[in-house]
């Protein structure tokens, strides 16, 4: 596949602070590409670099073949960009705030009608769109800009935190959307969110700490890398359980966090059999899971993404 | 051009649909018409007749005052309307439009056109007073008058534009704006002649647009030639620059300057500004 955007050394410094120390990466086209990283690891600064709105210090950024630095016209005509906030005109109704879209994106004029027309089947707001948006729901306004989104046929959708502030319900709803899109229209998206379990339906992704991308790679090939399975236990004496696992047993790694006792594994299936069995404390709770993409944040940048 | 037309008509589209606000900007031009139309009419012809005896009656004050307020209402509402940009910023929609391919000129002269048709619009809605003023302009003269309003509203928006790339908060804007507006339109002719001015004053008459606008305006809608030479310099309607008159031709050229360079500033900000 081809890469549809192609970052090199790419660098930005704030007077002394280095907030992008020279990252290399390419998002191939019709991929989900998800960029993770804890709060000021300069993924913000990073996506508005790509998106033209921030110059670059040093480096170089090709989208869709235009250059971000020199090409701004045709590399802003080539993407989509669904904010974190929110960025309708409140006061209109959703169809013109879809009207105006079209005149600042140059869609054909005898194209206009029919395209807001489909842009908002897609996102189930057919009946509502002579509805003012001051009126819509917050699910309806993300939904919306969504639409707005893909009006102009864009190359690359970013969706910078699109689920935030939204309830469990309608971010699934908009994961469904997403989804769906990336099916039908075959739209590279790129994505950023702070709910690692979305992050889940990335082809792949990237973790940015400090201005670096530590690691880019799958979600499975991620967690593999990991390795193993994790065991999350509580015991009726934990203190006195940890220390029988650790003289009698072969993990990976232990530890113990509030009042549950992790460890990590190679194969959970040849040992939990055995680990029960030798256990002399009873065991209260007993969870066997794969690592997930929280536990690679975790292993990769020592934090949660959220702190 | 599409983008051009688009900033305009969301504007446009905005100011029509906000009922408060069209009405609240005719309270401050009607109050002027009453406390200087009505109640100072009377007081300023007395004083103003002493230089001319005899020739008094032909100096009608509404008369003189009544252009001078239609082009302190293009001020203020071109002025306020540039407050769009702040709001933009503020509720997130200027990230929608600078992220678009649109160019930074298209930007800024879609705020100055959207500014600019809508002072028109409420100055033009003022001509409705002019027959419960007693006045008669003739119709030709206000038709004639209409496209120099739009150009002057284009060119004080211009004004509003450069505060607006500046200052943060709607509150913070409004403030700036009355501290400038206010001597814009005391020291423009709008309001009383401005030809005795000390000197440091002067030099403010001198480069404030609106004296040039209120100027223009007045010698489109005053009968000028059927008034005496004295009337006419009372009325303070020859402005020398330089020791020289200007023409209502360079008063024009002017105030497209001045448009023009203040559409270039706020496209250098609009560039400069990155969402």
């Amino acid at each position: 596949m081809n890469s549809i955007i192609s970052v090199k050394d790419l660098t930005k410094t704030y007077k002394k602070v280095d907030a992008v120390k020279g990252i290399t990466f390419d998002v191939k086209e019709g991929e989900i590409f998800g960029f993770l990283g804890p709060n000021g690891a300069g993924k913000s600064t990073t996506i508005n670099m790509i998106c033209t709105m921030l110059k670059p210090t040093s480096g170089e950024i090709i989208i869709n073949d235009y250059d971000a630095k020199k090409q701004k016209d045709d590399v802003r005509a080539s993407i989509g960009i669904i904010f974190q906030e929110n960025t309708l005109d409140e006061k209109l109704t959703a169809n013109e705030n879809l009207k105006l879209h079209c005149r600042f994106y140059n869609v054909p004029k005898n194209k206009r009608d029919q395209r807001i027309q489909e842009v908002l089947e897609i996102v189930d707001l057919f009946d509502e769109q002579n509805q003012r948006v001051e009126e819509y729901s917050g699910g309806m306004k993300r939904r919306l800009e969504i639409a707005r989104g893909l009006l102009h046929y864009p190359k690359v959708l970013f969706l910078d935190e699109p689920t935030v502030g939204l309830d469990p319900n309608t971010r699934a709803h908009l994961w469904e959307y997403i989804l769906k899109l990336k099916e039908k229209e075959g739209i590279t998206m790129f994505l950023t969110t702070h709910y690692l379990d979305e992050a889940e339906i990335s082809d792949r992704v990237a973790i940015m700490d400090q201005g670096e991308i530590i690691a880019i790679d799958s979600p499975t090939a991620l967690k593999d890398q990991l390795g193993g399975d994790i065991i999350e236990l509580s015991t009726e004496d934990n203190e006195a359980a940890l220390k029988e696992i650790e003289d009698k047993m072969e993990t990976v790694e232990v530890k113990v966090e509030d009042d549950t006792i992790h460890l990590k594994v190679e194969s959970s299936d040849a040992f939990i059999s055995s680990f029960i069995k030798t256990l002399e404390i009873p065991i209260t709770k007993l969870n066997i899971r794969k690592p997930t993409l929280n536990d690679v944040f975790l292993a990769f940048t020592g934090r949660k993404i959220k702190e | 051009m599409e983008g051009i037309i688009a900033i305009w008509q969301r504007d446009l589209t905005k100011f029509f649909r906000d009922r408060a606000r069209l009405l609240g900007s005719f309270s401050m031009p009607i109050l002027f018409l009453l406390i200087f139309g009505g109640g100072l009419s009377g007081t300023m012809e007395t004083m103003m007749s002493g230089g001319f005896g005899e020739e008094s009656s032909g100096f009608n004050y509404v008369e003189f005052v009544f252009p001078g307020i239609v082009a302190m209402t293009l001020l203020m509402t071109a002025i306020f309307s540039a407050m769009s940009v702040i709001e933009d910023k503020n509720y997130g929609y200027m990230k929608e439009i600078l992220v678009s391919p649109i160019s930074r000129v298209s930007i800024a002269v879609g705020k100055m056109l959207g500014a600019a048709t809508v002072s028109t619009i409420q100055g033009v809605i003022l001509f409705l007073l002019i027959p419960f003023l007693g006045l008669s302009y003739s119709i030709i003269s206000l038709i004639q008058v209409i496209p120099f309003m739009f150009l002057l509203g284009a060119a004080l928006s211009g004004v509003g534009l450069l505060f607006a790339s500046m200052i943060k908060s709607t509150q913070g804007f409004q403030l700036i704006v009355q501290i400038i507006v206010m001597p814009m339109i005391f020291l423009s002719g709008a309001l009383f002649p401005v030809s005795n001015m000390p000197g440091w004053l002067d030099v403010i008459v001198k480069l404030n647009p609106v004296t040039y606008g209120v100027d223009v305006m007045k010698k489109i809608m005053i009968d000028v030639d059927s008034l005496s030479q004295t009337v006419q310099e009372t009325m303070g309607l020859h402005i020398t620059v330089f020791g020289r008159t200007v023409s209502v031709f360079e008063e024009i050229l002017f105030i497209l300057a001045f448009a023009v360079v203040f559409v270039a500033i706020a496209t250098i900000s609009f560039k400069r500004a990155h969402a």
